[in-house]
């Protein structure tokens, strides 16, 4: 047998730490057992906001990433995982991997110019597990990653958190990467998402924003593979071209949206879980804009009440 | 404090420093030695409320600008306006070992304090220069703030830089070198307005000396401190290069330790603060009236590290 289904809630590092503490709090109250910390270049330090959420809960496991190993060196990653953890304690998990290209060329990080990424995101995942080893920090290891080249080294991993929601792709990203669907290997899904137990327009407007930016960041062997790439070719020129969201959005198939985010009413999330457990996935994250409130996190909570 | 001491110290220390009238906390940032700088800062902020929180300093060369201005939002906004950000290029031996180099270090840290400030502001940046390529850059945590940006400088045209731009100095060597530092910082500040009026600070390596075992300690110290001076400095402060030569070869071959048998008396009180505690604190006296703003009591303090910051603190209340 796997491991059961666990749930956890995704970070949006970019609201005030006062905001991202409310909603971590809520989340420990309900019962999830994970917050994960997201790390890009245009939101707070997430190893920051991560000792600032660690300060005020004692229980939910705080997810680390994913760290970027083009932006940080593995020593630096190695350091702020051993800062927490010597100061709060067994209570993270890290994930690493390359990071959202667009985020990173903003950086000055071009990501099309690294030859052989895999074999780097291996190096350094090989060199953090041996420092925190040495240093006898538990720590897990996930591999966050979407291509089916970097779902190709997910194995050397503790587990993978695959940015998809869609079960069909889903079902293809763990054949990618080899896992054996009952193995020891954890196999999380990240995904935007909205479990309402009332819509709030505002906020359907929200997940569509995230589903098309998970879209625009997937690679081109992805959107291939699903028959995204030519739907989404006018607005990937659109986003290259920096117009406005409103304008983008108008343009994003509704396809992507059901794709690439979890949007429905809680009554339908235990089917939905229950297509989850039959792929395999024993971990399940809800990222933006589930997280937009206390109150869209306490629905989270409702709904799973209901569905678990 | 530095950020290469052990969480539990760190937390001690601030502890400690948190009770008492000190002003703020410093924490600079020992480069690939097993703690995170940004983190510990974090920490010392949630332990000592009340208390200005710097990091002094971190380097451009070590982490992507955009991770230093985010970082330092986040700990901006967790200490409610106590937070400083210190940037320097990086300790010389540090940057050895990392292979790390920089051609134009003054333009490095004059881009730096540049790219943050316009960052922190809001704005989006398109760079593409010999520090930075940022394109379309805009920070999402909500900017429209400034953090105070201190320089950790040594050679005159960095001390200069700083006098120009930068909302305080860090600076760190021998009371002669300090002494003329000041002059060159405060002679280009002249000018700027007063509520942007230049904030010095003098970090010394202090030690509070009880036995033999102390001043061998002291020693290592002075060793490591001159092996990381660099010939400006030493210039500035007219100690002939010939007496540290013997020190730097060998820490450089053989390591502190080995090199702390060539420090002399003179060396070790030139480039620390080493006595009991009421030496310690005069000589803290005598850098205030130099014209420093801020004295930092440094690491590695004495044993044990939490009597020997009590003794100092109580000495320089009675003083």
């Amino acid at each position: 047998m796997g491991s059961p289904l666990t749930f956890g809630l995704g970070v949006n590092a970019n609201e005030t730490l006062h905001s991202i503490i409310d909603k971590s709090v809520t989340a420990e109250t309900l019962g999830l057992k994970y917050l994960w910390v997201a790390d890009s270049p245009v939101q707070l330090y997430g190893p920051t906001v991560a000792c600032a959420v660690a300060s005020r809960t004692s229980r939910i496991r705080i997810g680390l990433g994913l760290m970027s190993v083009l932006l940080h060196t593995p020593d630096h990653i190695v350091d702020a995982v051993t800062t927490l953890y010597n100061t709060y304690g067994d209570r993270f998990d890290l994930c690493i991997g390359v990071g959202d290209r667009r985020q990173l060329s903003r950086v000055g990080v071009r990501v099309d110019s690294i030859e052989s990424l895999p074999l780097r995101v291996l190096e350094a995942k090989r060199k953090i597990a041996s420092h925190l080893h040495v240093a006898g920090i538990k720590a897990k290891i996930w591999l966050g990653a979407q291509g089916p080249k970097m779902l190709g080294i997910a194995k050397a991993f503790d587990g993978v958190l695959l940015n998809y929601s869609k079960p069909e792709m889903i079902r293809w990203a763990i054949r990618e990467t080899g896992l054996r669907r009952r193995g020891r290997s954890m196999i999380g899904t990240y995904f935007p998402s909205y479990v309402y137990l009332k819509p709030h327009p505002r906020i359907l407007r929200l997940a569509k924003v995230s589903s098309a930016v998970v879209a625009l960041g997937a690679t081109n062997a992805v959107l291939g593979k699903f028959g995204l790439y030519e739907k989404l070719r006018k607005v990937r020129q659109m986003a290259e071209q920096s117009s406005t969201v409103e304008a983008i959005l108008s343009e994003v198939p509704d396809q992507v949206v059901r794709d690439f985010s979890i949007t429905m009413k809680a009554t339908n999330l235990p089917f939905y879980l229950a297509q989850l457990r039959h792929l395999g996935v024993n971990h399940a994250v809800f990222a933006y804009p589930q997280n937009h409130s206390v109150e869209t996190v306490k629905e989270l909570g409702k709904a799973l009440d209901l569905a678990t | 404090m530095t950020s290469g001491a052990p969480t539990d110290r760190i937390l001690r220390v601030a502890s400690v420093a948190a009770r008492s009238g000190m002003y703020g906390i410093w924490v600079g940032e020992d480069i690939g030695r097993g703690y995170d700088v940004f983190v510990q800062a974090s920490l010392v902020m949630l332990k000592a409320p009340g208390k200005k929180v710097g990091i002094g300093v971190t380097s451009p060369l070590v982490h992507n600008i955009s991770t230093i201005a985010r970082a330092a939002a986040a700990l901006r906004e967790m200490g409610s306006g106590r937070f400083r950000l210190g940037l320097g290029i990086g300790g010389l031996q540090d940057l050895a070992r990392l292979g790390l180099t920089v051609k134009k270090p003054v333009a490095l840290l004059k881009d730096s304090i540049d790219v943050l400030r316009r960052i922190w502001a809001g704005e989006t940046l398109t760079i593409k220069g010999e520090n930075f390529d940022l394109q379309q850059f805009l920070a999402r945590y909500r900017p429209g703030f400034s953090i105070p940006l201190y320089l950790g400088v040594r050679g005159p045209q960095m001390l200069r830089l700083a006098g120009r731009i930068a909302d305080g100095v860090i600076l760190s060597g021998p009371l002669a070198y300090i002494e003329k530092a000041l002059k060159i910082v405060r002679t280009e500040a002249i000018g700027r307005p007063l509520k942007s009026r230049l904030r010095a600070v003098v970090w010394l390596p202090t030690l509070v000396v009880r036995n033999t075992a102390d001043k061998e300690l002291a020693k290592v110290v002075a060793a490591t401190v001159i092996a990381d001076t660099p010939s400006s400095v030493l210039e500035m402060s007219q100690m002939p290069e010939d007496d540290v030569r013997n020190v730097r070869k060998t820490a450089r071959e053989r390591g502190y330790t080995a090199a702390s048998k060539h420090v002399t008396e003179r060396l070790l009180d030139t480039f620390t603060i080493s006595g009991d505690a009421g030496y310690i604190c005069q000589v803290f006296h005598s850098v205030a009236k130099l014209g420093a703003d801020e004295v930092i009591f440094g690491p590695p303090y004495g044993a044990p590290i939490v009597r020997s910051i009590r003794e100092v603190i109580k000495a320089w209340d009675r003083l």
